[in-house]
């Protein structure tokens, strides 16, 4: 198992300032967690009219330029695809004894692959209902915002990171102690 | 044009997270376990570099600013229903897309667990609104608050960052 990264903290870190910066340039700053609810739009949009249009939220993105298939949806399409390459390419791609549970989780938690996926679906689920609620996520404001120097930006960034940094020591009580 | 700028600009951000290990589940929960300090380093050497690009750009007004509204309570709130998120799915809105690439098939879960969390979002949206509406201070940087140009806050707030960075953060493996 090759567990290091490719890249140090040092380089990934100046290449993703760097990008920011040509982002910033070129288009606006990089965020993706918009990209979920114009993917929830999209499809109930065609799926269920109706409701898209009567949902305040839902039908914000309606009026858009840029709601559908635009820069923002396309930049999340890209990191799929640039992600899957780069793994390709350096032999990481499903570099899992198991290919739904990570060896740590698997660790504390033991290898049921139902209780695993419930927790990416919740986590997941929590994830997006807090970005949306906040209007960014790790890239848009952590990232992005912070760089911009954003007050609330800052504010996510420390909130995020206590209340991340407790719970994860939570859900890992046992191997502390140990 | 913009789509395929879009798309460039996405292959680049993939890549990057994906080399440095940002759509590893062991390496997030590593830092959010205080123990292997990579992706917060990573973030913070992010955030150092940016902010002293963006504010360099924008004294040539070159730099597009897109500055989010701090409404304290919603953001605060926010942030600790995603920081539960973050560590019970061990990836973030991004990194999963990525972690999906990769591949595995968790990360795929969490993705789909996202989209559904959007949508509740966007049906509870008006009984949460209000939140926003509280402590809202609008669009304010650290610079605007202050008064000053952004490179007077950017360069001693990334000086400060190298320092944690180097000299605070260490790694403590088990």
């Amino acid at each position: 198992m090759q567990d290091q990264p490719v890249l140090s903290w040092k380089v990934a870190g100046l290449l993703l300032g760097l990008l920011l910066i040509a982002a910033t340039a070129l288009v606006k700053p990089l965020g993706v967690s918009t990209q979920y609810v114009v993917t929830d739009a999209i499809v109930l949009h065609s799926a269920a009219p109706n409701f898209a249009e009567s949902n305040e939220y839902l039908s914000k993105y309606g009026d858009k330029q840029d709601w559908g298939i635009g820069y923002g949806w396309m930049l999340v399409l890209g990191m799929f695809i640039g992600g899957g390459l780069s793994a390709l390419i350096t032999r990481r791609f499903r570099q899992r004894e198991n290919p739904s549970i990570p060896s740590m989780w698997q660790s504390e938690f033991g290898d049921s692959s139902p209780r695993r996926m419930t927790h990416a679906f919740i986590g997941g689920a929590l994830l997006l209902f807090g970005a949306r609620l906040a209007g960014g996520c790790t890239s848009g404001h952590v990232i992005s915002g912070i760089s911009q120097l954003t007050v609330g930006s800052i504010i996510f960034g420390f909130s995020v990171f206590a209340t991340g940094i407790i719970v994860a020591h939570m859900l890992y009580r046992r191997r502390l102690q140990s | 044009m913009k789509l395929v700028l879009g798309l460039i600009i996405g292959m680049v951000f993939g890549a990057i997270l994906q080399l440095g290990g940002g759509s590893s589940y062991k390496k997030i929960m590593g830092s959010l376990l205080l123990k292997d300090m990579h992706i917060i380093k990573l973030i913070l050497m992010a955030i150092a570099v940016g902010t002293l690009g963006i504010y360099a750009l924008d004294l040539v007004d070159m730099a597009n600013l897109s500055i989010k509204p701090t409404y304290v309570v919603g953001i605060i709130i926010a942030g600790v229903i995603f920081g539960v998120g973050f560590a019970v799915a061990g990836y973030c809105p991004g990194t999963c897309v990525v972690a999906s690439a990769e591949g595995k098939t968790d990360a795929m879960v969490t993705l789909l667990g996202g989209l559904a969390g959007a949508l509740l979002y966007a049906i509870v949206y008006p009984a949460l609104s209000g939140l926003i509406g509280i402590a809202n201070y609008g669009k304010v940087t650290v610079a605007s608050a202050l008064n000053v140009d952004g490179l007077w806050i950017a360069v001693p707030f990334s000086a400060f960052l190298f320092f944690l960075m180097f000299r605070v953060l260490k790694d403590r493996y088990e």
